[in-house]
């Protein structure tokens, strides 16, 4: 939207409130009886979104629904990973949210790259993997030894992979998509 | 099954919540709300066939983005949303989001309440459905109100708490005094077990009636077409196969 700030209609006495310093209460500026939240906008820098595909100039077709154009339209910067690139990608080819290239700044080919998510109508989740996220996340060393094993000593996305993702996820990633 | 009575807590609550529905009117629920989405289509297929459901994360969702949703309950456009929180109080706040007296360290953590925060203050009625009625879900204080019942007179509010739903009673949300009072009893529970499994004061209680059992009609609805459709459509169907006994 690009306007410094907005209205929210909700949000008056819960302790989320209390704890934002970007939303206050303010009264209607037309001369009105009443009061509603106000919320500062918020302008990320960086928005990171995985994708069934892509072309070269950077359209995407995200290949679900879900608020990725307004984020995009809100971030500094854009990055998309994909499943696929391909040569040329127009909006009515397009499943699910289509960012046009002028909101995308950089493409980059990650098959997998949802995981230990899913995509729809590629691979599940790997709720193994997630299990075993959650269990490192209970404590400081063990989230730690999490990081270094998928992250800080894997050398690059296609490492990860073949470490990490198992073989039924890669099977069923390698099935769908071929139409 | 629930012995001699002849339905489950399950079901009882989805005919319950379906009698909350008022025909021609938008009625929503949201994620994780097998109980309520049994009952927005029982509703659809008894009393109210002209009122427009959504049922989020399902088939029964008109639209592709949330904001279209969210957008629709700021009209004003959303007669009756469906909630659960898992501590709700005497005010009428609910908490989604943790437990434990010291907010900076609680003792658990949830996913959150998504849009309740807006919708709650946007849907005109809210029923609150809750699985469980002990002291520990029905509460004097949420630790946490990731929505609350009311607000000051000078707030913009569209509409707010209307009732809680339990597997025993049925509480009304008095808006006059901001809080909640026993408005019937489920058949099988008495007045003062339902006093005694609540952490609140429900005031005077004496003169409280028997909730309306459910009728043949509504079970045989229920257990029928509403059943088979969540099964066809893959709204909670396992939960559907479950929970609700076929007719």
């Amino acid at each position: 939207m690009g306007v410094p700030y907005v209205p929210v209609l909700g949000l008056v006495g819960t302790d989320l409130l209390a704890r934002r310093d970007d939303m206050v209460i303010a009264p209607d500026p037309f001369g009105g009886s009443t009061q509603t939240v106000v919320a500062r906008a918020m302008r990320p820098d960086i928005a990171v979104f995985h994708a069934h595909k892509a072309d070269r100039q950077g359209n995407v077709s995200c290949g679900y629904a879900a608020e990725t154009v307004i984020l995009a339209e809100a971030s500094a910067q854009v990055i998309v990973t994909a499943e696929e690139i391909v040569d040329r990608l127009v909006e009515k080819e397009s499943v699910g949210a289509f960012l046009p290239s002028i909101l995308v700044d950089s493409v980059v080919h990650a098959p997998l790259g949802a995981h230990p998510g899913g995509l729809t109508g590629r691979y599940p989740v790997d709720h193994d993997a997630m299990r075993a996220y959650v269990a490192a996340a209970q404590g400081d060393a063990t989230f730690a030894t999490w990081l270094d094993e998928h992250v800080f000593s894997v050398a690059d996305h296609d490492a990860y992979v073949a470490r990490v993702v198992p073989e039924a996820i890669r099977v069923a990633a390698a099935g769908s998509g071929k139409r | 099954m629930n012995g001699s009575r002849g339905y489950s807590d399950d079901e009882l609550m989805a005919i319950l919540l379906s009698r909350e529905v008022h025909d021609g009117e938008v009625s929503a629920c949201g994620a994780l709300s097998q109980i309520p989405a049994a009952g927005l289509l029982l509703a659809k297929h008894t009393h109210a066939p002209d009122a427009d459901l959504i049922i989020l994360n399902t088939v029964f969702r008109p639209f592709q983005s949330s904001r279209q949703f969210h957008f629709l309950a700021q009209r004003g456009e959303l007669g009756l949303f469906f909630v659960s929180g898992v501590q709700i109080d005497r005010h009428g706040n609910y908490n989604l989001h943790q437990i434990g007296s010291d907010p900076e360290h609680p003792t658990l953590r949830f996913p959150g309440g998504y849009g309740g925060g807006m919708i709650y203050y946007c849907a005109r009625r809210t029923v609150l459905f809750r699985t469980e009625h002990t002291r520990r879900s029905l509460v004097e204080q949420v630790d946490f109100v990731s929505a609350a019942g009311s607000t000051p007179p000078d707030v913009l509010r569209l509409g707010g708490p209307s009732k809680v739903v339990t597997p025993k009673a049925t509480l009304r949300f008095a808006a006059d005094e901001a809080q909640l009072r026993l408005e019937s009893v489920h058949p099988g529970h008495s007045i003062d077990q339902v006093r005694e499994s609540t952490g609140f004061d429900l005031g005077d209680t004496a003169a409280t009636p028997q909730t309306a059992p459910p009728t043949e009609a509504e079970l045989h609805a229920l257990r029928t077409v509403v059943r088979a459709l969540m099964i066809e459509t893959g709204t909670y169907a396992r939960w559907a196969e479950r929970a609700i006994a076929a007719g």
